[in-house]
């Protein structure tokens, strides 16, 4: 039974890891942080699991425990996470593609986006990901309402932090 | 807002570039929760000397008078400072476990550290329970060397005892501390059993799952 239960979550979290990196990368600066962060949500995934009784799609589920562990681990540390270090961060543009200003725009966003508090920041984070507002709110406990309001806040913000 | 619709289409792209774990590697995570057991067993020790500390001052006093009196004041106290001293290198062989089992990240260094750890809580039991029988044959064999003091001893701090005629005494007394210590080893062994015995259980099966993974 528990042999089928951990095939099956490992397995899932193979094919979904994309998204417990993502989420790692915005909420750490470094590599050993980010392994760190993915083995914390893992774990916590795990220890999730048999309460996941799949109403919900895995990766949808998963959305939710890794930005919780990642909120909550964030609070605990906020003093080491919030030294910024963009460079250090292997956000990868590649040069042919772009032009050298839209990749000077691109890192003052990054930079701006990971400079947000984790909540706000976890809010972004579903709207990179291409989450509509209901799948933004359910995945974080808040009405659709509420969710657009404070999108549009956090833009307001990043708008200030870019161009001040 | 173009900068973030722009970040929006290159988070999208560069999903690439993430890395990339295989089952195995996602599956040794989940087996850290050996650090975790590993932490209990350090926490546990420490809650046993306090325990043990607690238990030591609700020694009634009459026994404490015999065992003055008798002139074993001086040994129970040299035999509580090795048997803290002891303690002390165990719990921090315990701590010592418990930060090497958290630092590890090779599936083949975790089995080490849970076969150590294993070891470790094993000794400490072995410790414990040998030294409890040591002493409880010690410390007869001395009441047999003083038996007349001791029954003098006993008749002033026991009100019982005074009933008991002096030819029959020795037999009384030493069948129920034989009694009494067999209760008490039985106690201690089934205290660890339940205790350590859980955890090491689980490490067990984690060590199992580890070399699994291993071949």
């Amino acid at each position: 039974m528990t042999k089928e239960l951990e095939h099956s979550f490992v397995t899932q979290l193979e094919e979904n890891q994309n998204i417990v990196h993502k989420i790692c990368r915005l909420y750490t600066n470094d590599s050993d942080s980010h392994n760190d962060l993915f083995q914390e949500i893992t774990i916590q995934l795990w220890r999730a699991f048999p309460k996941f009784r799949g109403d919900s799609k895995f990766s949808t589920w998963m959305y939710r425990v890794a930005l919780n562990t990642a909120i909550t681990l964030y609070r605990k540390s906020k003093r080491s996470i919030k030294t910024q270090d963009f460079e250090g961060v292997s956000f990868k543009i590649t040069a042919e593609t772009y032009d050298d200003t839209v990749e000077e725009q691109l890192k003052l966003m990054y930079n701006a986006v990971k400079n947000l508090n984790d909540i706000d920041k976890a809010l972004v984070f579903l709207y990179l990901e291409d989450k509509n507002y209901k799948e933004i709110s359910q995945t974080l406990g808040i009405t659709e309402v509420n969710a657009r309001v404070k999108m549009n806040r956090i833009k307001e913000k990043l708008r200030t932090i870019l161009n001040p | 807002m173009d900068e973030l619709e722009l970040l929006k289409k290159q988070w999208q792209e560069r999903e690439q570039d993430l890395p990339k774990l295989s089952y195995q590697e996602i599956y040794s995570m989940l087996l850290k929760k050996s650090s975790s057991i590993v932490k209990w067993i350090f926490f546990i020790s420490i809650a046993e000397i306090a325990l043990w500390t607690i238990l030591a001052f609700l020694v009634p006093e009459s026994s404490k008078e015999i065992n003055n009196g008798i002139g074993l004041k001086t040994t129970f106290l040299i035999v509580n400072i090795v048997n803290y001293a002891v303690f002390a290198v165990f719990i921090f062989l315990f701590y010592k476990n418990y930060r090497t089992i958290k630092v590890t990240d090779s599936i083949k260094g975790l089995m080490g550290n849970i076969l150590r750890t294993r070891r470790t809580v094993k000794y400490f039991v072995i410790y414990n329970v040998g030294a409890a029988i040591l002493l409880l044959i010690g410390v007869n064999l001395y009441y047999y060397t003083k038996k007349e003091k001791l029954y003098v001893l006993m008749q002033e701090n026991f009100e019982g005892y005074a009933a008991i005629p002096p030819e029959k005494f020795t037999s009384v007394f030493f069948l129920s501390q034989v009694i009494g210590g067999v209760i008490m080893i039985g106690l201690l062994l089934i205290f660890y059993r339940l205790i350590y015995g859980i955890l090491l259980r689980r490490l067990k099966r984690n060590y199992k799952e580890l070399k699994k993974i291993e071949v």
